[in-house]
């Protein structure tokens, strides 16, 4: 990390609030660490400032920089990981794309296994006072493949092309403070946005300053979200799509892409900004579907690395010598989501039903063999900084029959479910776990199960199924991703102003303790709404190994090799 | 004899229009979902669609795009893959030349010693090495290929070590790699056709011309090799054409398993991932390869069998 040249422009008022919490236990280290970098403060500075404080030291969780030193240069590192096509990275829906892409293409900020956000392509960052305005200082002397400066013009182009509606990115949703309707409606009524005119200008070649129409917190944690990678500002002059042309400002080159099969990266000749990196070549080996073909993979050497263990071949792989099986908490989750706009889910009494059958603690023992914590129905975990904790709930069959029977169904309903196993087959036993308990009260859950690849053709528009979300550092990304009014991750076509404007004001609150008091509002309307149900947060597994030295798992599996190394 | 051969030929073609306007039915046409939403995914709105219709023909009548789509196949031009984002045909000619490789290897091994076993079976029917073959071959094609798959990699992988788990052969062609899989489907398949060859030799051991060849007192391997083998090998011969048709469809499950990547794997793959254009010349090539062989194995029959021949 070269976070420790950075130079710190202006220490943000909202640093010296922090520190007041930090001294006075009203935030815990975590939350200081994370929201003093976020508004600039280098990683490096920020840990000695929280020592300075605490009266201890307060080291990263990780030890990446510190093995260094005993790392051995060379090898070839091979990943068992699916390879797919990887044509567009603003448009990724898969975190498999991003991983090969992110040896390439290199993102402004970079969040680390701690959640913590350190500098990246960007050196440095401000905020306003009123968090409306963001100040991106670029790091300078970063050259393309191609031989072209990075610069500012990159920025710009990617953030129009990200919030261009025709480009059809997800990412709409993370920046829409910098978004304005445009008068006209889409087919569904809800209204077509574009960026407002100036949210992302060059100030000079290397700075680039984003304004936002409200207040928000997380636009560095936003910058690492997956289809955040910066291409080249010629991207869509030069063809628009990567895996012909993968110009990028990373350490690796793209050597051969075959989808389906291959993914080989190799070290670039030319030197790189960010420092040493270790292995010569990386490998991306795709082995199906199959977990099991996966674990036989790692177990007979032919991969290092997995880019996922399986809940069923977990235990086998505890007992397979040599290798080692890393597992975290994240707020990874499966959420059992109903369309408000399709019937009978456009009856409030039929979602509530449908979520007071649940038993929370029983499907997290059931289909994640209780490797997790419980959920509450609204998508914001405990180990999210913000999470406000509303009182506990419980399983109600009595009360679900009474709402069923109040909203016209005395006899019980029919429900049909979608479910995909995008992430494996826990999302089929959630489900049939919801089933077994639902039936109690009548609700009669027939399951739909499809594969992978066609359920994302219909997870925004079944009216009942389980998609499974990846884990965001911050609850306010995810449920600006998932919830706010039209954004194209919108599943359940949940459109509610009272917590839009809720959402807004959490997100447009730096003071912790404040912005957790108005996340009970989020939580509490979005919980009452009863869109989804959500019984818990998964931890995630990995095997890599025991010779892959500096491995991190990281909660989003945003892996990143540049670390890494071979005994 | 000429009559046959361009009357199976024909019968071979009609076949083919008729699984080509089914396919043609269920992929291209609105019957099972939009196909424009299928190839441009789910974020792209009807704006977009529409020009992809237009672009693409998908606005004509349906007739007229059947004639032109049927056209294109006939030509080679196969179409693009959405999984692969590519020419059908630039993906598909490597995977079949990968179950190629994977089926050579598997028939190489697998027809001499199911015939000569088979052989070795049917020539005394009841003694103690019969039962032994026979016994062997039941039990192994009873076992499905996933069940022997696990069995094997347990076996081989996890417990001795000796074999690599995927054959995905992603660092170049290994040989190593290939036995596995090919060991799985010669197991399924070799108790089959060794059964067939045993009983087809049973068979003729007691028609009355090997008892005449034996009673003239002609050596017994020269009764064996000159006169009983080659009419016990009649029915074994169409039933070894039919298992080029069944390993096109057999693969699939082995080449999931050990993530071989060959045509079985691909059939999968456009399937799951509702890759039209590849489904599509995957399915004609299963069709092709299906009717190419019985015509093949008809025709061969024929010609092995006179009797066949001049009636």
């Amino acid at each position: 990390m070269t976070d420790e040249k950075q130079a710190t422009r202006r220490i943000h008022p909202g640093v010296e609030k922090m520190k007041e919490a930090l001294a006075d236990g009203k935030c815990s280290r975590r939350e200081f660490l994370r929201t003093a970098t976020l508004l600039g403060v280098s990683a490096t500075a920020a840990y000695g400032i929280a020592s300075n404080i605490l009266g201890e030291d307060v080291l990263p969780d990780f030890v990446s920089s510190a093995m260094a030193a005993d790392q051995k240069k060379g090898g070839v590192l091979k990943f068992g990981m699916v390879v797919q096509e990887m044509a567009d990275p603003g448009t990724y829906s898969w975190t498999q794309k991003s991983i090969v892409a992110r040896h390439i293409i290199e993102y402004l900020v970079e969040t680390g296994p701690d959640n913590i956000t350190r500098p990246n392509l960007a050196e440095s960052w401000e905020a306003s006072d009123d968090l409306k305005t963001w100040t991106f200082h670029l790091r300078k002397g970063v050259k393309w493949s191609n031989g072209d400066d990075f610069n500012a013009d990159d920025v710009v182009f990617n953030f129009t092309r990200w919030l261009d509606p025709k480009t059809g990115s997800s990412n709409l949703g993370l920046f829409d403070a910098m978004l304005e309707e445009t008068g006209e409606k889409d087919k569904k009524g809800n209204p077509v946005k574009r960026m407002i005119k100036n949210a992302v200008q060059k100030v000079d070649p290397h700075t680039v300053k984003i304004t936002l129409k409200s207040a928000v917190l997380s636009i560095p944690e936003n910058l690492y979200n997956y289809p955040t990678g910066i291409v080249h500002r010629n991207f869509e002059k030069e063809g628009g799509d990567f895996s012909k042309n993968p110009v990028g400002t990373g350490p690796y080159e793209l050597a051969e892409f075959k989808v389906g099969e291959l993914a080989v990266l190799k070290k670039r000749n030319a030197p790189y900004w960010g420092g040493e990196v270790f292995l010569d070549e990386i490998r991306f080996v795709d082995l199906g579907e199959d977990a099991g073909a996966y674990l036989a993979a790692i177990a007979s050497g032919q991969v290092d690395g997995l880019y996922e263990l399986d809940l069923t071949t977990l235990e086998a792989a505890k007992n397979i010598p040599g290798i080692k099986v890393i597992s975290i908490p994240s707020t990874q989750t499966g959420l059992i989501r109903m369309k408000v706009t399709e019937k009978p889910f456009t009856d409030i009494r039929v979602r509530k039903a449908v979520q007071k059958c649940c038993d929370v603690k029983r499907m997290l023992d059931i289909a994640h063999r209780g490797l997790g914590i419980v959920a509450e129905h609204h998508h914001v975990a405990k180990i999210h900084p913000e999470y406000f904790a509303l009182p506990p709930i419980k399983q109600d069959i009595e009360g679900a029959k009474k709402l069923l029977a109040e909203a016209g169904y005395p006899k019980g309903i029919e429900l049909s479910c979608n479910v995909g196993n995008t992430d494996g087959v826990w999302e089929q036993d959630s489900v049939a776990v919801l089933k077994e308990d639902a039936a109690k009260a009548g609700i009669n859950i027939k399951m739909n199960v499809m594969p992978s690849a066609q359920y994302w053709d219909v997870w925004t528009k079944a009216p009942l199924s389980l998609t499974s979300w990846t884990h965001r550092p911050l609850a306010v990304m995810v449920l600006g991703l998932a919830y706010r009014t039209g954004v194209p991750w919108n599943e359940s076509s949940y459109a509610n102003p009272e917590f839009d404007a809720a959402l807004n004001e959490a997100e447009s609150t730096l003071d912790v303790e404040k912005r957790r008091a108005k996340m009970e509002k989020v939580e509490k309307i979005l919980q009452d709404d009863a869109v989804l149900v959500q019984p818990f947060f998964r931890s995630v597994f990995t095997a890599i190994r025991e010779n892959v030295v500096g491995f991190e798992m990281h909660p989003t599996r945003y892996y990143r090799f540049h670390k890494v190394s071979l005994a | 004899m000429v009559t046959l051969v361009v009357k199976r030929f024909g019968f071979m073609i009609f076949t083919m229009i008729v699984v080509s306007l089914i396919l043609f039915l269920l992929l291209e046409t609105d019957l099972t979902g939009d196909p424009a939403a299928r190839v441009l995914g789910q974020f792209s709105n009807e704006e977009q669609r529409e020009l992809w219709r237009e672009q693409h023909g998908y606005n004509q009548p349906v007739v007229l795009r059947y004639v032109k789509w049927l056209g294109n196949f006939a030509t080679g031009n196969l179409g693009e893959s959405i999984r692969f984002k590519g020419p059908v045909a630039d993906v598909l000619l490597p995977r079949l030349w990968n179950t190629a490789i994977l089926g050579f290897w598997t028939f190489a091994i697998m027809i001499p010693l199911s015939l000569t076993l088979g052989v070795l079976s049917g020539m005394k029917e009841g003694s103690k090495l019969d039962r032994a073959i026979s016994v062997f071959g039941i039990l192994t094609t009873s076992v499905p290929e996933f069940a022997s798959a696990v069995f094997f990699s347990a076996l081989f992988v996890f417990g001795l070590k000796w074999l690599p788990g995927t054959s995905s052969m992603s660092g170049g062609f290994e040989f190593k790699q290939l036995i596995l899989p090919a060991m799985v489907l010669i197991v399924y398949d070799f108790g089959y056709v060794a059964r067939m060859t045993r009983a087809s030799m049973a068979e003729v051991m007691t028609s009355q011309y090997i008892r005449t060849a034996v009673l003239k007192g002609l050596p017994y391997k020269s009764v064996i090799l000159k006169h009983a083998l080659r009419n016990a090998l009649i029915a074994p011969f169409t039933v070894i054409m039919l298992q080029i048709n069944w390993l096109l469809s057999g693969v699939i499950v082995v080449e999931f398993f050990f993530a071989y990547k060959g045509f079985g794997a691909l059939i999968l793959e456009a399937s799951l991932n509702n890759d039209i254009a590849l489904l599509e010349a995957c399915a004609m090539v299963a069709v092709c390869v299906a009717v190419t062989t019985q015509t093949i194995a008809d025709i061969g029959y024929t010609f092995l069998n006179p009797r066949i021949r001049f009636s």
